[in-house]
């Protein structure tokens, strides 16, 4: 123990689980809130029905990030360092991604207040600015461990795009979990509604469409959503295997020793929970139609992803430990 | 403004430029003669280093003689620059320490000794190293001790591939000690037990460790849970620091 110390041969996995989680509640939000904009901001008129609680889950499953990324500092009380001026680095990738989760939520929450309201156009403004700051912020996550020459395994230029495809179907793939939920809960939360007298509180829960059955051909149809990213997802992670399969000794190195090695358990998750049980379920079985079905398929890709942040952050560390 | 007045104004030299080989300016370099070595472990400073671009708070900053710096003031802890340098060459103060008037929780680095080497002294490594097997000086100057140590001896750096420009060179190195694939993957059974105990000792918020139980179905999910275990314990530690 003390040689290697003194020798400085081992070391920690500096961003671990509670950063992996991060990147999870990120995608989930940032997917989620893609859904809410389907409705407001694309005009699919289906969707204006959970547009608002879509985005109440993408604001909620943003409200426990800062508290992990705070605790997670070594000096947690300097937090608010990233944000003074003088103190700004234009190079530093995680400088941007500080404004990018500052401005993201605020977006959120006006882009919320005028579906609230039902302002169609104010919505539909700010829809877009959120849409656009939802996918900025989650790409982020995916450029500030991609930014970093010395880990082989997230130094890629596609890093980013695995992160946005994988951050829309599993915020899709939470969405149709929670509506599935709401559904079979129907009538109690249909009684907790009507519990409230007439003002603000249950205003907003008619708002947020709480105690009204989410129809089942639009279960099934975000699943058919999902379904297209999956196969991107896929695609990208093929050609990812591809290139570390014809690569460099590092490459082969995190393929063998990380992905198939000490990260096969949250790798083959993320194959088979993520992409090909859920493609299995969307496309060939006889519940592909039904929202049991889809909302199987859409916890194994929640779980799926989760394990791909497990072996992103993880894996790039992990192997140069030793080094 | 020439480039040389502009430098000299900026006290703190956040983005030098490289300086290797720039008339006028200095680049101190550290020559690790293998041959002497007996292997106590050294530093690594990069002419070019991630950890600078990188660091969200300019905490850390490249002097441009070459030395990088930390402003522990100003560093939050964050790890971005642990994470950016491919040499594990960074590392987290503890956070408890026998003198409380030293920093803690935040990031540091070798700095080639600055406070020696401004005074006219050898960095401390290079003054106890028994072996006599660390040369230091400006490499800028021909006339030094080592640039004459670089231009006798075929010298190698350590993964330079990165584009860190790194101003560690080494004369003997073995190539497959040095590459990072190959020294994890021949690595001896061993290593790999040390490495298990190393990890297991740590309460770090992602160590992974790899043995055959613990990288399983059922392993692997517990030490996820273990870390997460920890990182909430630490919560109330945190509090008291």
């Amino acid at each position: 123990m003390e040689k290697e110390l003194i020798m400085n041969a081992f070391h920690d996995v500096y961003w671990g689980v509670p950063i992996s989680i991060y990147f999870w509640l990120m995608g989930v939000s940032a997917g989620a809130h893609v859904i809410s904009g389907f409705g407001w901001v694309f005009g699919l008129k289906k969707y204006k029905q959970v547009g608002l609680i879509a985005t109440l889950w993408a604001i909620l499953a943003l409200l426990i990030v800062p508290l992990i990324l705070i605790h997670d500092l070594g000096k947690p009380m300097r937090f608010f360092y990233l944000l003074l001026p003088f103190y700004w680095h234009n190079s530093a990738p995680m400088s941007w991604g500080t404004v990018l989760i500052m401005l993201y939520p605020c977006m959120m929450s006006i882009y919320a207040y005028f579906m609230y309201k039902n302002n169609e156009r104010m919505a539909f403004i700010f829809g877009i600015g959120s849409i656009l700051s939802a996918a900025s912020t989650h790409w982020y996550t995916g450029v500030v461990i991609q930014l970093n020459p010395g880990r082989d395994l997230n130094h890629t230029a596609i890093a980013s795009l695995l992160f946005l495809v994988g951050a829309f179907i599993s915020g899709t793939g939470f969405l149709i979990v929670t509506f599935w939920i709401m559904n079979i809960f129907l009538n109690p939360l249909k009684k907790i509604r009507d519990s409230f007298q007439e003002g603000f509180i249950k205003r907003f829960i008619k708002a947020c469409s709480i105690g009204e059955k989410v129809e089942d051909s639009l279960i099934v149809e975000m699943g058919q959503v999902m379904a297209i990213g999956i196969v991107v997802e896929l695609i990208l992670t093929l050609n990812e295997y591809l290139q570390m399969i014809y690569g460099t000794m590092e490459e082969q190195s995190n393929l063998y020793d990380v992905l198939l090695g000490a990260f096969r358990v949250p790798f083959l998750a993320y194959v088979f929970f993520a992409m090909l049980i859920p493609l299995f379920i969307l496309y060939l079985s006889p519940i592909k139609r039904r929202p049991f079905g889809v909302a199987i398929a859409a916890g194994l890709v929640c779980i799926g992803i989760f394990g791909m942040r497990l072996w992103w952050v993880l894996g790039g560390l992990f192997q140069q430990s030793f080094y | 403004m020439s480039e040389a007045k502009w430098m000299s104004k900026r006290t703190y030299g956040l983005q030098s430029p490289p300086s290797l080989g720039v008339p006028g300016k200095k680049r101190y370099a550290m020559v690790i003669d293998l041959r002497r070595c007996i292997g106590c472990g050294a530093c690594v400073v990069a002419d070019d280093p991630p950890c600078v671009r990188n660091c969200p708070t300019q905490a850390t900053y490249k002097h441009e003689s070459g030395f990088i710096l930390q402003r522990y003031n100003r560093c939050i802890g964050c790890k971005t620059c642990m994470v950016a340098c491919p040499y594990n060459a960074r590392h987290l103060l503890p956070a408890a320490r026998t003198d409380h008037s030293q920093p803690t929780d935040v990031a540091d680095k070798c700095d080639f000794c600055i406070h020696r080497v401004t005074r006219g002294l050898m960095p401390t490594c290079v003054t106890t190293c028994m072996g006599g097997a660390i040369t230091f000086g400006d490499v800028n100057d021909s006339e030094s001790e080592v640039s004459r140590m670089l231009d006798t001896h075929k010298t190698m750096t350590l993964r330079s591939d990165k584009g860190t420009r790194p101003q560690v060179y080494y004369i003997g190195l073995d190539g497959d000690i040095a590459d990072v694939a190959a020294s994890y993957a021949d690595r001896s059974v061993q290593m790999r037990e040390e490495f298990n105990i190393f990890k297991r000792n740590r309460l770090g918020a992602g160590n992974i460790i790899e043995g055959e139980s613990e990288t399983g179905p059922v392993g692997f999910p517990l030490q996820v849970i273990r870390n997460m275990i920890n990182f909430v314990k630490d919560i109330v530690e945190k509090g008291y620091r």
